[in-house]
């Protein structure tokens, strides 16, 4: 059963807000996506049949050199950044 | 009571392909922190991984080269673990159905260690702790890795350090990966436990991470064999657990026993299809390996009357043994041309890295072209030798150093004239020989020496004009 507090802590991990008058229908909603997944698991299915949906194998790139983003491109989401570098604060 | 060591190590190995193993990003050491970096390579959400073909054909050389099984299909798995060093907080790997199954390294005794498998992966970000906050560079994050994991084979340290000698070796060999491991171009995980001689079952084992130089790699066997031993023969256990090594201190130490316990919920990566090897694609690889060296050292012992330790110093890096290879063309004694190289040259590459580049001015080539002197006659050793120092000093030709008169006489069809000569312009002293005054041909050796300067060979000039009278 997912709770109140699951989404809330969800949220939390997923550096969301969530107002209070959304929390029940998200629980819901939570439920019935963790539901869906119980179904597919218990779907008999032999390995092969899920292992290439779409039939694919063998897609490669070739070993070709393509310029690379610029460093402030790159650290733009970080949350915390020195020196060109992402930045992991010591949380103790 | 005696305890054996019993060791097995997990090997990874950067390959030396152009891009990353899942986007076009450089693999180029070094660089601006975060500069050889995209979406893919940081883990944004959204962005496709899509495997570079030349990590799998890379991948399976190395395979050919420890005899292991190519294998028909492989897959890619997510291994997740939270830590900075990786941005998705998953590691893309293969744990259900690796690249390369089985194979082995054949030690110089003879024994084999047997490899479970190899498998291909990507490399993690680097960290640099500072003041207690972590700094993370992604450049190295993406780098394509194969992880060779042995069975736990090894009994000694001296086995161990071979072991990771000759997968260096041929790994540098088929030119997959320049193995340093010091530059960590190579890095082995060392798992070590200890049971009594004779037992059959294993100890408990520790696993030292990171290791990243040989000589590091010997000392922390040992202190953990030691310790294991100690902890024992005192009634303790050895508990399961991943361990670091301090090279200041000598000592091992925990690191991480908590997060030993976590399971890394390995699942088949959605983002990435299915990899089918065809046979014919194998057997392409295989015509493109170049001769391995445990081969090559055969057939310089066998076909060519090397000397085993000779032959193991030939062979150890690719550029000597291909330099030989060169300078032996058409030259009548490849020993000759092996005394040269490990004699005279070695001294001017004396470190493992001039060993490697085997960078030296004079060509194999030109050595040829001296060892044919030699062979010829034309020249002696004493001359060869003092004639190569001069090569080796200015990448010149031996031709520059020894004059036609150094040559002289000593050439066969030269002495072979010389003597006919001597013949020709000395009839009373044929005629005394042919009397049977021995001494006579003293005086026939004597002019052949005289016109040639003394560069003749005295007995080599005695036997012809005998030869010649007779
Ligand atoms: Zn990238």
């Amino acid at each position: 059963m997912v709770t109140r507090e699951d989404v809330e802590n969800i949220a939390l991990l997923s550096k969301l807000f969530v107002p209070e008058e959304e929390l029940d229908g998200l629980t819901k909603s939570m439920q019935e996506i963790i539901d869906f997944a119980d179904a597919i698991n218990n779907a008999p299915a032999s390995a092969e049949g899920f292992d290439c949906i779409n039939n694919l194998s063998n897609v490669f790139r070739e070993d070709e050199v393509v310029p690379s983003y610029p460093s402030e491109e790159i650290l733009r989401n970080a949350p915390a950044q020195a020196e060109d570098h992402f930045l992991v604060r010591n949380r103790e | 009571m005696k305890y054996e060591l019993v060791s097995g190590f997990e090997t990874h190995i950067e390959l030396q392909t152009k891009t990353k193993i899942f986007c076009g990003c450089t693999t180029q050491f070094g660089g601006e922190p975060n500069t050889h970096c995209c979406p893919v390579c940081i883990g944004l959400p959204g962005t496709l991984p899509v495997l570079n073909r030349e990590v799998v054909r890379f991948a399976i050389k190395a395979g050919l080269a420890v005899h292991g099984e190519i294998a028909s299909v492989a897959k890619m798995d997510r291994k997740n673990y939270c830590y900075p060093d990786l941005s998705k907080a998953y590691q893309i790997s293969q744990l259900y159905a690796p690249l390369i199954i089985g194979g082995y390294v054949e030690l110089s005794s003879g024994k084999k260690i047997r490899l479970h498998h190899i498998h291909i992966e990507e490399d993690a970000g680097k960290l640099i702790h500072r003041h207690g906050d972590t700094y993370v560079d992604y450049n190295r994050g993406g780098v394509p890795l194969i992880e060779i994991v042995s069975e736990p084979d090894i009994r000694s340290v001296d086995e161990a350090r071979e072991y990771v000698e000759k997968l260096q070796q041929v790994m540098r060999y088929i030119g997959i990966s320049d193995c340093r491991m010091q530059e960590g171009s190579m890095r082995c995980d060392v798992n070590v436990s200890v049971r009594p001689e004779g037992s059959e079952t294993f100890g408990t084992r520790t696993e030292i991470k990171n290791m990243n130089s040989i000589t590091n790699i010997v000392k922390a066997m040992e202190y953990e064999y030691d310790r294991q031993v100690d902890l024992i023969e005192s009634g303790g256990k050895v508990v399961q657990e991943t361990l670091r090594y301090d090279d200041v201190s000598g000592t091992t130490s925990s690191m991480r026993s908590k997060e030993d316990a976590h399971d890394y919920r390995y699942f088949r990566d959605p983002d990435l299809v299915t990899i089918n090897i065809p046979r014919e694609e194998v057997e392409a690889l295989r015509a493109e390996m170049p001769e391995l060296p445990a081969d090559k050292c055969r057939r310089y012992i066998d076909a060519l009357g090397i000397p085993e330790k000779d032959a193991q110093l030939l062979t150890k890096y690719r550029r000597i043994s291909e330099f030989f290879d060169a300078a032996i063309e058409g030259v009548k004694s490849p020993k000759t041309v092996s005394n040269f190289i490990i004699g005279q040259m070695f001294r001017r590459a004396e470190t493992e890295s001039d060993k490697e580049q085997f960078d030296l001015p004079t060509t194999p080539q030109q050595l040829n072209a001296l060892v044919k002197l030699l062979d010829s006659g034309k020249i002696r050793n004493n001359l060869a030798k003092a004639t190569l120092e001069k090569m080796l000093d200015t990448g010149k030709p031996a031709t520059d150093f020894i004059s036609e008169s150094d040559m002289g006489g000593v050439d066969d069809n030269a002495l072979l004239a010389l003597c006919k000569a001597a013949i020709e312009g000395n009839a009373k002293a044929v005629a005394d020989f042919r009397g049977g005054k021995e001494k006579a041909l003293k005086a026939l050796v004597g002019n052949v020496m005289k016109n040639s300067r003394g560069k003749a060979d005295a007995q080599a000039a005695e036997a012809k004009i005998k030869e010649l009278l007779g």
